[in-house]
């Protein structure tokens, strides 16, 4: 039962993260139909970020030694810019593109900022503490939780509230709303296209900084590609969460954590080198009840 | 006011028009009537900026528009009620109406616009917290209407208002139109299939077919509608425009 339960919160955890890294990644397809694959890439920039630019496989702590509330600002800052840099060489450009084009521009920058790092980093994987005094266990009656757990969970949430808060009430989160809903017709009342979707690519950047951060925190280490298959989960959670939706996108992303922690937890031993595949399995099935994801939306179908 | 010259669009390989003109006055109604496919769509489009013609001019008192794109024309004063309504269907009808005023500058006198246009349509006050994709057809075409007033437009292009709606429906939907125009001071350009209901509020009429502007007269001179459906048809006119396209 305790084991279970452990279970649990270790899937809620991990769910956080591929809920985050799938927010961000819907939010962009909502708006652009752009399936941005560089997504994993802004993640590892909020990670390398925090760290003194060298070859070393010890990496030292740069601005991740700040005081937290000074370098959350300007981690998020830095890749802020990274994201609407990329918007305005790569994506603004080709806006009348068809998605599979911009899907594969995705591509292009994620290429670029990986060997970008690896030419400022080094292709090593680098050991790096952040936060270390986080890992303290907090115990809940036989429960032990890495009170860095109960943070991720925390923020993944506060995060979620805020994002609603913002498309709910704000003059912006309404304009965002309309134009991922038909982004023509929102330009038609004078929204301004070029704005929104620079938003949209600030708000991504900063849903990436937190996994980057709570993520570094959690592993301790940095590796050029260590974005790649949070991005890739978070493809993933998008899809059976239903392309377009953002609550399909949190909904996706803790279901994929859950399948993969409880796959971790119960699959014969030999068994658990192919979890991933098991997990793949699972999505599979869950799409082939539901193609169009868990919560389907019109405006992916309706779109022109 | 409104001034389109000899513009041409193209769809791929398909011409939609092919060299439209026509002008609109400050205070006119005027209507742009033709059957399905003649470009009609195409032409309120390429007016609000949605469609590039690759060929002629489109100016605003005087002022190209080419470049501007959608956001800026809507800026300008002028709104597109297009055809298929358009609704943003997961806000509520108070959110579709607001996204239309964020653009304005006059932030003081939205308040006042907005009592203003809703006292128009009772209906929509009733539902205004529903979203906008649970409303009825009529209902829609009501708030997509409404919606584009709120941009405080100088001139409001109208893209087949009467498409899909009962007959009752229509009549309600161009007393309104009128109502709006008269209150707002609006000039109308609007598209339909038919003259009939058209003919008796338009000041003038033009009749594409084909990409091509058929036939341009006052409504005065159109009512016994004869020549409206010459030009609709194209009965003996036939042989002479496929030489051309062919050309
Ligand atoms: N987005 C598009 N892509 C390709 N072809 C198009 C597109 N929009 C319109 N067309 C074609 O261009 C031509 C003109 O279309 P348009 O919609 O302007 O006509 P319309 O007069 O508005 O017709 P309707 O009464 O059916 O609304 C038609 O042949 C149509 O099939
Ligand atoms: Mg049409």
């Amino acid at each position: 039962m305790i084991g279970l339960l452990q279970n649990l919160v270790d899937a809620a955890n991990l769910g956080s993260l591929y809920a985050l890294a799938a927010l961000g990644v819907g939010l962009l397809f909502g708006i652009l139909r752009l399936v941005n694959f560089a997504h994993g890439d802004f993640i590892s920039i909020g990670a390398y970020a925090l760290i003194v630019p060298s070859f070393e496989v010890t990496a030292q702590l740069f601005i991740g030694e700040w005081n937290w509330a000074l370098m959350i600002p300007t981690v998020t800052l830095i890749v802020v810019i990274v994201a609407l840099i990329s918007d305005a060489l790569v994506f603004q450009p080709l806006r009348r593109a068809s998605a599979p084009t911009l899907m594969i521009a995705s591509f292009a920058v994620s290429y670029v900022i990986q060997n970008g790092i690896l030419m400022i980093y080094g292709a090593r994987p680098k050991a790096a503490n952040l936060w270390s005094g986080l890992d303290t266990p907090i115990l809940l009656g036989e429960l032990r939780v890495p009170l860095l757990q109960i943070i991720t969970i925390g923020v993944t949430l506060a995060l979620m509230v805020a994002l609603t808060l913002f498309l709910k009430q704000t003059r912006y989160g309404v304009m965002m709303r309309a134009a991922a809903e038909d982004f023509r017709m929102a330009q038609y009342l004078g929204v301004n296209g070029n704005f929104v979707i620079g938003l949209a690519f600030a708000i991504s950047g900063i849903l990436a900084t937190a996994v980057s951060l709570l993520y570094l925190s959690q592993t301790g280490t940095l590796a050029p590609t260590m974005g790649v298959p949070l991005a890739l989960f978070a493809f993933v959670a998008t899809v059976i969460g239903g392309m377009g939706s953002l609550l399909g996108a949190v909904v996706g992303g803790f279901l994929v954590g859950f399948i993969v922690i409880m796959l971790q937890a119960y699959l014969p031993e030999d068994l658990r080198p192919f979890r991933d595949a098991f997990a793949f399995t699972f999505v599979i099935l869950i799409l082939l009840v539901r193609p169009s994801g868990i919560v389907p939306t019109r405006a992916f179908i309706e779109r022109v | 006011m409104l001034d389109v010259n000899d513009i041409h669009v193209t769809y791929g390989r398909l011409r939609a028009l092919k060299g439209v003109s026509l002008s609109v006055k400050e205070g006119e109604i005027v209507c742009l009537i033709g059957p399905n496919g003649a470009g009609k769509s195409t032409t309120l489009a390429s007016i609000a900026g949605g469609v590039t013609p690759h060929r002629g001019t489109i100016s605003l008192e005087g002022k190209p528009l080419a470049g501007v794109g959608p956001e800026g024309i809507a800026r300008l004063g002028v709104s597109l009620v297009p055809e298929g309504r358009h609704v943003f269907g997961a806000l509520t009808v108070a959110e579709n109406l607001r996204v239309a005023t964020y653009m304005r500058k006059d932030r003081s006198a939205i308040a006042a616009d907005y009592d203003r246009v809703l006292a128009l349509f009772p209906r929509l006050q009733e539902r205004i917290g529903s979203p906008g994709g649970r409303l009825s057809g009529g209902e829609q075409q009501m708030l997509v209407i409404a919606r584009a007033l709120l941009t405080k437009p100088r001139l409001l292009l109208v893209d087949e208002p009467s498409l899909g709606l009962a007959p009752k429906i229509v009549d309600q939907v161009y007393d309104i139109l009128l109502a709006a125009r008269k209150m707002e001071g609006l000039t109308l350009l609007i598209n339909e299939q038919s003259s009939h209901r058209i003919l008796k509020h338009a000041d003038r009429i033009y009749v594409i077919r084909g990409g091509h502007i058929q036939l341009h007269d006052t409504a005065a001179n159109l009512q016994d509608g004869e020549a409206i459906k010459r030009a609709y048809f194209g009965f003996g006119e036939e042989a002479a425009i496929d030489e051309e396209d062919a050309a």
